[in-house]
């Protein structure tokens, strides 16, 4: 880790400016209301959340954007595109030094843009999978006919007060290779399966994870929609399965489009799943942060990574919200 | 208004007996005006009614006058002292808001004796005053009631309990009537004016219903986007309203384009007509007001005006016929029926006939 | 058929969702420590868990920073909101993305970025470095369930205490905050359960001296699960069935 943790002056009299600005806001709109005016109340908050969430961030912008000695630099993002960027970077010097071009010799290395792959298709098939199994389970709840459906809704949400990372352990205890359902397969005289320490195995820790996060918000919007429109529909003439995708889907969508958000994002960045699941032959983007984090002690190279992230995040977001422009899906929440 | 005119305004309003005053106010939301230099003084145990369409300005006038906005300009005095400065909880006023604001937390009794146990009324007392209270608006055995169990008009007489017990010196009341039926609204009306009348406390009430207005209110103040267009009581504004836009918001009026041919002649529907008005200058343009009421039918060959009938419409009290004649379609009010399609004659006495400068747009119920 | 057929596949799915829990609790009463050999039922792993020292420890962490944090966060969360909700459009708009902020940011972005933090200002990390992360990431939730019930409120009920001789702070505390009682409440458990649950943040904002479960569950993952963390979190998961079905059975009652 480093050890030089200190910050140009700059920083730091930007903070002070903010924390001025702040404080003369607050100034503002007392005097301007002759006393205490509600939006006060905000107050603390804001101040909170611009030093644990604002500060923070533009910290991790700060570390991306620089070298080892503070100095503004691109490399941490080359480093991204090509892991292998600091090597050849010292073998191409080197060529120079003895006056020869190296650059045959190097190669780019795609650990991280293939991670970055890897953990986008393997969060999009947890999405795909999660609401081809959510959404007949949000429909059949949400049925007016089914009567024990909101109780049924509470039976998604009780096992995630489970420890998480207990209830990732468990499925280990089911799928190894001396697991419960290998045992079960070798009694009934089959061969024994390897189901452990592969991409599937990941995928079905990730599935079972976030399924609730699909179903509750797809069952929120079914509930609130009004039932006399499929009522209506089938009067004008839609068998059930017409009336299925012509009313009750599009109706649907902003509980669609919240459930996707609620399990597409956690999916990218899921971090212990695959160590456990996936036994270390897997990475995803989020263990890659970790390790350029904690285990290179590499904060510019893993800021950069970070920033991505989040970039890519926010792009998705914004997509997805096109498709939902009131933010209609009710959350969790 | 300068700060000079303003002060010396001031000055002259508080040697007079008014209770309120309004002194040029004006109010911006956001650089929108919405009230454009209100003047206006309320005097003791009046009954006050800012009457016009959404829109108008009435609410925020009523909201300036509770302490819930401040005027951008101008001054507000109660009792001649400026209270711009004071806090709703200051003031000695209390409102009975549009969609009645109950505390929905607290059951009646709770609601009522809000004000009271923040005045750290004895126990006792407060009981006493509650139970007065809702003996007054009806509403005996129902303290323990939840107010959201109650219904509309039940809820409204919760909410004048509520402002009354304060014993305020005015009342204001933000279309407290708004969200009942017909027949609710009419018996309410007149327990507020009887109620009024009983505690001779000041009200000062807003509605965009004409009928409402011209029932209970000692003075009348009409209002349109942000300016007032005339203040008087019930029956001088209706009968001589100050513009087309008073004619026609206080009861139904036939409002035409005409000219002053001369002072005491003007010339509408292609006809002269005796009036009582002057002033105006010769064949200068003029809107002319004529109340459905106002006309006269009668035979064809008397008439000052021939019409033709082109519909008839039963009304319960009196028939509404809309009569072709010259270039307008006249609404005339009687009792006796003619026949659709008969001519008949239009008489108007000079009396009737209201002129007015003529306004920008006229709302006139031509066709 | 149908009906049938419907009913058959939600089973499916929710045992899906509930074998690894019977395992693990299965697990908890084996008397070997193997995963996957039963060797008679025990209650050994109870009896462990009360004898031993960094479990208890753990989830006093766990439990401790959870209450706490609910409280800090709501009392800010439900301030904040009735700030939130006073503004004008402009700087509410703004505070809403900030509060959205966390929601949007992952997990593991957050951490890092709160350990960044800490390591600048050269806080040292532990246990006051967990509850303050855990307080603001718990914070938006409190603030996005009390803002709705704000937004119904009849917001002339405010001006009304006023008229009726409120002070504003008389007036927040007996009418605006008692409306929005079941928001806070509801943001008040969602923030307990949240930081209860946590891992990816804690794990960032901590040092290996102060553990919460999930840290500890993840440190010792490699070798070996104690079965002790499996009676315990057995014991957790039964403690909240319970609580859920008084807080039913209550509010079935008040209706």
């Amino acid at each position: 880790m480093r050890s030089d943790m200190s910050l140009p002056w700059w920083a730091w009299a930007a903070m002070g400016v903010g924390l001025v600005a702040f404080a003369a806001m607050v100034g503002v709109t007392i005097r301007r209301n002759r006393g205490i005016h509600r939006s006060l109340f905000a107050s603390p908050y804001t101040l909170w959340m611009i030093i644990f969430t604002v500060v923070p961030v533009i910290l991790i912008g700060y570390y991306a954007f620089t070298d080892a000695n503070g100095a503004f630099t691109l490399d941490n993002f080359k480093n991204f595109w090509d892991s292998n960027f600091n090597a050849n970077k010292s073998i191409l010097a080197a060529g120079e030094a003895v006056g020869q071009d190296y650059s045959a010799y190097i190669t780019r290395g795609t650990v991280n843009v293939d991670t970055l792959v890897y953990s986008l298709w393997m969060a999009f098939l947890c999405t795909v999978i999660c609401l081809l199994l959510g959404y007949p389970a949000a429909l059949i709840m949400a049925d007016r006919k089914m009567k024990l459906g909101p109780t049924l809704v509470v039976l998604f949400i009780i096992p995630m007060w489970m420890n998480f990372l207990l209830r990732t352990i468990a499925w280990m205890s089911l799928l190894e290779d001396s697991g419960l359902i290998n045992t079960f397969l070798k009694w009934l005289g089959f061969e024994g399966v390897q189901l452990m320490y592969n991409s599937e195995a990941v995928l079905l820790g990730m599935v079972y994870n976030f399924l609730p996060f699909m179903v509750f918000p797809i069952y929120t919007a079914l509930s609130k929609m009004d039932f006399r429109l499929s009522e209506a529909a089938a009067d004008l003439g839609c068998n059930s399965w017409q009336t299925l995708y012509k009313v009750t889907m599009p109706l649907s969508i902003p509980g669609i489009v919240s459930g996707i958000t609620m399990v597409f994002m956690p999916s990218v960045t899921t971090f212990f799943i695959p160590r456990v699941l996936g036994g270390g032959n897997t990475m995803m983007f989020g263990d890659l942060i970790e390790a350029k984090f904690l285990t290179e002690g590499n904060w510019n190279v893993g800021s950069a990574l970070s920033l991505i992230m989040m970039l890519l995040i926010l792009v998705s977001l914004s997509i997805l919200r096109k498709a939902d422009p009131n933010g209609e899906g009710g959350g969790i929440a | 208004m300068t700060p000079e005119q303003l002060s010396e305004r001031i000055a002259l309003a508080r040697t007079k007996d008014h209770l309120i005053d309004l002194i040029g106010i004006t109010k911006e939301f956001d650089g929108t005006p919405v009230l454009r230099g209100i003047d206006l003084y309320i005097r003791k145990k009046e009954f006050v009614t800012l009457l016009g369409p959404s829109g108008c300005g009435k609410t925020t006038t009523l909201r300036i006058i509770g302490g819930f906005e401040t005027a951008t300009e101008g001054a507000l005095l109660f009792e001649g002292q400026d209270i711009a400065a004071l806090p709703p909880y200051k003031r000695r006023v209390n409102t009975v808001f549009q969609k009645y604001a109950l505390f929905p937390h607290l059951n009646v009794y709770d609601n009522i004796a809000f004000g009271l146990k923040l005045k750290k009324l004895p126990k006792k007392v407060i009981d006493e005053k509650v139970e007065q209270m809702l003996e007054l608006v009806n509403l005996k055995g129902y303290a323990r009631r939840h107010v959201e169990a109650l219904s509309g008009g039940q809820q409204q007489r919760v909410a004048i309990a509520r402002s009354l017990v304060n014993e305020p010196e005015v009342l204001l009341l933000d279309e407290p009537l708004g969200a009942l039926d017909l027949k609710l609204r009419k018996e309410m009306q007149l327990e507020l004016k009887n109620m009024q009348q009983r505690l001779g406390i000041t009200f000062i009430y807003v509605t965009h219903d004409q009928e409402e207005a011209l029932t209970m209110s000692d003075t009348i103040v009409v209002m349109k986007d942000g300016t007032i267009q005339q203040i008087g009581d019930p029956k001088s504004i209706y009968d001589e309203p100050a513009n087309a836009f008073v004619a026609d918001f206080i009861g139904e009026s036939n409002i035409l384009r005409g000219t002053m041919v001369q002072d005491e002649l003007v010339r509408f529907a292609g006809a002269n007509f005796p009036c009582v008005d002057f002033g105006f200058g010769e064949n200068a343009p003029v809107d002319v007001v004529i109340r459905p009421e106002d006309i006269m039918l009668v035979g064809e060959d008397v008439g000052q005006i021939v019409g033709t009938i082109k519909s008839v419409l039963f009304k319960g009290v009196h028939y509404e016929m809309m009569i072709d004649a010259g270039e307008y379609t006249f609404k005339v009010h009687s009792t006796t029926m003619q026949p659709q399609g008969s001519k008949v004659g239009l008489n108007i006495v000079p009396f009737n006939i209201h002129i007015m400068k003529p306004m920008e747009e006229v709302a006139s119920n031509e066709i | 058929m149908m009906k049938w057929l419907k009913k058959c596949y939600l089973a499916l799915v929710l045992i899906f969702l509930y074998v690894p829990i019977i395992v693990l609790i299965v697990q908890s009463f084996n008397a070997g420590k193997s995963r996957a050999k039963w060797e008679g039922f025990s209650l050994r792993w109870y009896i462990e868990l009360f004898q031993d020292e960094r479990t208890l420890q753990a989830l006093f962490v766990t439990l401790s920073i959870a209450v706490l944090a609910m409280i800090v966060s709501t009392v800010l969360g439900t301030l904040a909101a009735i700030g939130i909700h006073a503004m004008k459009k402009r700087p509410q708009a703004l505070m809403m993305t900030l509060t959205n902020l966390p929601n949007t940011m992952p997990d593991i972005v957050t951490g890092i970025s709160l350990m960044l933090l800490f390591i600048f200002t050269k806080v040292e990390r532990g246990y006051v470095t967990m509850l303050l992360a855990h307080i603001t990431f718990d914070t938006p939730y409190v603030i996005l369930s009390v803002l709705p019930k704000l937004k119904q409120m009849n917001r002339h009920t405010y001006e009304a205490a006023l008229d009726l001789g409120a002070t504003p702070m008389y007036a927040l505390f007996h009418v605006i905050i008692p409306q929005c009682k079941q928001g806070i409440i509801t943001g008040a458990m969602l923030a307990f359960t949240l930081s209860l649950d946590d891992f990816t943040i804690s794990y960032f904002t901590t040092s290996p001296l102060v553990q919460n479960l999930s840290t500890l569950i993840y440190s010792s993952a490699r070798k070996g699960i104690d079965p002790s963390l499996n009676a315990l979190s057995a014991l957790m998961f039964v403690a909240l069935l319970v609580l859920l079905l008084i807080v039913n059975r209550r509010t079935a009652e008040d209706k």
